[in-house]
């Protein structure tokens, strides 16, 4: 069993955790209340964006510096699908993660042959192209003006108008993500993608269709950012080209050095001490500074790379 | 707009002038990235932030940021002097440990380092835009030089082409005739045998940084000169380009990043002139992507340094 794993398995550890997870809006926070509980939605939005990412750099071990691409299209499709057809929620994500999904198989499949550096450029173009694209064809997405008054995403008819309620939304989302990434980690198609990540050449001796299975990692990742992304539209009511910048990218990817790349339990370690810690650095530096934050994330990756590049939580080798 | 035939010849030939300074620029930005790659397969994301650094320190020097006012020649030079120092420092502190190691991880080190020294220089500089003051910049710069009808030459521009012209070669000699310029090819044949052969291989590879980071330095400069702007993002884009350029032109060739950068700068005018202003920086972008899809080795490059099918 993975060591990673026996944060799933391990009743003793994941009961406690699930429990602290699940109380949080209750407890009596006060004033305090409403920001605290923003600040665990964005975290869990980035825990279910680092599972995304983990899937390509950290399953396939191909470097993914685009990953804020697939955000910003499934905030994109989730804003306009919401603006023009006034539909659910629960319609709205599944399509948000397929158009997802056919963008990162639209990237992927001309980058197969590519590996590293190459294919990191790759990502990272492409990316920016989709920026530039959401910022310049004003007659769809209003460009710089963004999308503003998107509906608040409902249940049943029920408007979740309510912090609590947008959390448990997303730590539902969060706990489907985990459980079809950790299902998928321990199945076939999981082994052959480490396999991917070990040596390619020997996978492919070894009769595993290489391309297929990098397909696959490709669409399952790109899905779930775009997942994330229709439900920030959602609940942020506000969808902007600057919101998915390369800083974003790299923020993802910060979370994943941090935590272990390939450690499904890492992504999760590494948002929550990033994602919190980046919120308080916002309101503790004065704010001509507070994008100097970054500074700390540049220094960070630096530094688990030369001293513990298996990051906090690392994934055991076989 | 341009109607007769003579405005519009008159226009193209401004914008190619245009073009050609911008593309020296990023070929003297495209050749630290090539250089670097040939000897140790590693693309300095942060060489941007190089670039960057030598606007910012000049602009420093001449205005006075530290305390004194330099003269322009003293500052310029002071300021090369220090980015290539930078680069050997980066190499040194970043990327020298990681020598052994996967090459995702040096190359994720070199993001890290990039993000770093961005926000550095924003909470060095802050983050509004600077600009040179006039009164310490030798005045010819902005006169025109040379003038044929309404295509004016600006002694600046001038200054930019001639100074790409002679590092180009100065590089090109120091390469081909020089005890370092054939380390520095043994190693990027191969690093092993060169070892062995009794190359010194660290202090080549900082060598190497030293050289693609002072001419990074240079650009910055010039570039600053130019638009008059130095701001700690500027190293992002221009960088971006140069990496473009240096791709296209066959990473790891020095003549292939100079003619990438050419091509790079005229693409990117003439894209704003001609197709669309707003999808400017896509051109590199869209250049980039078709290069390494297409012809991963570029124009002058090596065939694919992918392992995979390195055959």
């Amino acid at each position: 069993m993975h060591l990673d794993d026996r944060l799933f398995h391990d009743k003793k550890l994941y009961l406690p955790l699930l429990i602290v997870v699940l109380i949080l809006p209750w407890l009596p926070l006060g004033q305090a209340g409403p920001y605290v509980i923003r600040i665990a939605t964005l975290t869990l939005l980035y825990m279910v964006l680092a599972q995304g990412l983990n899937v390509v750099p950290g399953f396939t071990g191909l470097l993914d510096l685009g990953y804020v691409g697939f955000f910003g299209i499934g905030a994109y499709t989730a804003a306009l699908l919401t603006i023009h057809y006034h539909w659910s929620l629960w319609l709205i994500l599944p399509l948000a993660a397929l158009n997802g999904a056919l963008w990162g198989v639209l990237r992927g499949a001309p980058s197969l042959r590519l590996t590293d550096d190459y294919f990191a450029i790759v990502t990272f173009g492409f990316s920016e192209l989709i920026i530039l694209v959401i910022k310049n064809e004003l007659w769809l997405t209003r460009g710089p003006m963004g999308i503003p008054g998107i509906a608040r995403p409902e249940l049943f008819g029920v408007v979740l108008d309510q912090p609590w309620q947008t959390y448990y939304l997303i730590l539902f989302l969060l706990l489907l993500v985990l459980w079809v990434v950790v299902r998928i980690r321990n199945s076939r198609l999981g082994r052959a993608w480490f396999a991917i990540r070990e040596d390619e050449i020997a996978a492919e001796c070894v009769g595993i269709n290489v391309a297929r299975y990098k397909i696959i990692a490709f669409a399952l990742s790109a899905a779930i950012g775009a997942l994330a992304g229709a439900f920030y539209a959602r609940w942020f009511r506000f969808v902007h080209p600057d919101m998915f910048k390369f800083w974003e990218s790299i923020l993802i990817l910060c979370l994943i050095v941090l935590g272990g790349m390939g450690s499904i339990s890492g992504a999760l370690l590494g948002a929550l001490l990033l994602i919190p810690l980046t919120e308080v650095l916002r309101i503790i530096l004065p704010s001509e500074f507070s994008s100097a934050r970054y500074l700390l994330f540049g220094l960070l990756i630096v530094v688990m790379m030369r001293w513990r590049p298996a990051g906090l939580l690392p994934v055991e080798r076989e | 707009m341009p109607t007769t035939l003579l405005e519009q010849s008159s226009l193209f030939l401004q914008q190619f002038v245009n073009g050609m300074t911008l593309g020296s620029i990023y070929a003297l930005i495209a050749v630290g990235y090539t250089m670097v790659y040939g000897v140790i397969q590693l693309i300095n994301f942060a060489h941007g932030e190089i670039y960057m650094l030598g606007a910012f320190l000049s602009f420093s020097l001449v205005s006075g940021f530290f305390g004194v006012g330099l003269p322009f020649v003293l500052a310029v030079t002071i300021a090369v002097l220090v980015c290539a120092l930078a680069g050997v420092l980066l190499d040194l502190v970043a990327y020298r440990p990681l020598r052994r190691s996967p090459r995702l991880a040096a190359l994720i080190t070199a993001i890290g380092m990039s993000i770093f020294l961005q926000n550095l220089a924003l909470l060095i500089w802050g983050g509004q835009i600077r600009s040179f003051p006039r009164a310490v910049i030798p005045v010819f710069l902005f006169a025109p030089a040379l003038q044929f009808g309404e295509v004016v030459v600006s002694w600046l521009q001038v200054v930019i082409l001639l100074t790409a012209v002679i590092l180009m070669v100065v590089l090109q000699l120091i390469v081909h005739y020089t005890r370092l310029g054939r380390a520095m090819r043994a190693i990027a044949q191969d690093q092993t045998a060169a070892a062995l052969m009794g190359v010194n291989v660290d202090r080549v590879v900082s060598y190497t940084f030293a050289l693609g980071s002072g001419l990074g330095g240079v650009a910055g400069i010039l570039v600053g000169l130019y638009y008059n702007a130095v701001y700690p993002t500027m190293g992002y884009l221009a960088g971006i380009k140069a990496f473009a350029a240096a791709v296209l032109g066959g990473i790891g060739s020095i003549p292939g990043a100079i003619l990438g950068g050419g091509i790079l700068g005229l693409a990117e005018v003439f894209g704003a002139g001609y197709i669309s202003s707003s999808y400017g920086d896509g051109i590199a972008y869209a250049i980039m992507i078709l290069v390494i899809l297409v012809k991963p080795a570029g124009l002058f490059g090596r065939p694919s340094s992918n392992k995979l099918y390195r055959g």
